[in-house]
């Protein structure tokens, strides 16, 4: 693992969590805690539906809860989103947390991460789109060089 | 590059908030350090290459958020920790209370008995001190863990609290490296045996004495 973005959540860590937090969901009455630990399990699994889910419960604690835990919602929404490749979303969580924080080291150095491996991402869609178009005209080429011959 | 990695290390970083956890591996690992950090959200990783004795091993630090609300999920990277961390401030009695709650977690939650503990009293630098060197020996050797005192804006003790860690980590057998377990005689025992034998040689033939930790408390209890 190289960096906070490749961390995996462990199966049995997820499991724990989720249990903890379907319960309460029958009692109807999920603790800002509980639902965070979830969302925190959630965010970092490997499944994007996972990570799908984990957002959603991150943004609803966000919108409804106190300061404190903003920052947190704030910092594993980022992660959330840059391991679901949404970089400029999560950028933009970066920020917000940045504007609360100014000089946060760690959420700085996450930032950093991100836009790296926004640029790597973006490297490898180029290169897949000019193959792709490479594809095509050669194809084409290759058309109309055989419609010339007939 | 990569071939000449004896093994990566999985160190751990515990204690109250704001004891001064980050600012130590900043200092360590980029060799900065800032007046105003702020708390650690869940936790931090940072990833560090050193060389003891000829040896170069990878450090994989994962330094965890010591407030409250975070400790039912950071016992979660205690497992599989070759090397902890635990920190207080000496300039605040309570961090120094409460490392006995610390290490009964990591005694709880790691599966590594042998796990190599350092306990590092931080913030030297500053003038109003409660904790009294004394005091963090004696945790230290009631509880058969390193010792060291640290401060990340002077940069005392902060190399030699890693290095110590690792040399420790590397001399007990069978933490690290699964053929340690293996019967001596057995020519095939891999890379990594002969080079400890190669360090133990330049422990004792070829010790330099390093000026650099002059000021650091290094202490193995």
């Amino acid at each position: 693992m190289d960096d906070v973005l490749d961390e995996v959540v462990s199966t049995e860590d997820l499991m724990k969590f989720e249990r903890t937090y379907h319960e309460q969901l029958q009692t109807g009455n999920v603790t800002q805690k509980v639902q965070f630990e979830y969302a925190w399990c959630l965010v970092r699994s490997k499944y994007p539906a996972d990570i799908r889910k984990g957002i959603i419960l991150l943004e609803d604690l966000y919108n409804n809860h106190g300061d404190n835990e903003r920052r947190d919602c704030l910092y594993y929404l980022a992660i959330g989103n840059a391991r679901l490749k949404e970089f400029s979303k999560a950028l933009s969580y970066v920020r917000s947390f940045l504007q609360i924080e100014p000089g946060n080291q760690q959420v700085l150095h996450l930032e950093t991460l991100i836009t790296k491996k926004m640029e790597k991402d973006s490297l490898v869609g180029i290169a897949m789109a000019s193959g792709v178009i490479i594809g095509i005209a050669s194809i084409l080429g290759l058309g109309i060089a055989m419609a010339r011959k007939s | 590059m990569d071939q000449d990695i004896l093994t990566t290390l999985k160190l751990l970083m515990i204690g109250e908030s704001n004891v001064g956890k980050s600012s130590i591996l900043l200092r360590f690992t980029e060799d900065e350090f800032y007046e105003n950090m702020q708390s650690t959200v869940g936790m931090d990783y940072k990833t560090k290459q050193v060389t003891i004795d000829g040896n170069t091993v990878k450090l994989a630090i994962w330094d965890t958020a010591g407030q409250e609300r975070f400790r039912t999920l950071t016992p979660s990277y205690y497992r599989d920790g070759q090397g902890a961390i635990l920190m207080y401030d000496v300039t605040d009695r309570n961090t120094f209370i409460k490392l006995e709650t610390w290490l009964n977690e990591l005694n709880t939650y790691c599966n590594k008995t042998d796990i190599v503990k350092m306990v590092v009293g931080n913030k030297i630098d500053l003038p109003n001190r409660e904790v009294s060197t004394e005091e963090g020996l004696q945790f230290a050797r009631r509880h058969q863990t390193l010792y060291i005192e640290s401060s990340a804006k002077t940069a005392d003790g902060v190399k030699c609290c890693f290095e110590e860690l690792v040399q420790k980590i590397i001399q007990t057998p069978g933490l690290w490296d699964t053929h340690s377990l293996r019967l001596p005689g057995n020519g095939n025992t891999g890379g990594a045996r002969q080079r400890i034998g190669k360090r133990g040689l330049q422990l004792t033939d070829d010790y330099q004495p390093q000026e650099a930790y002059s000021s650091c408390y290094c202490s193995l209890v």
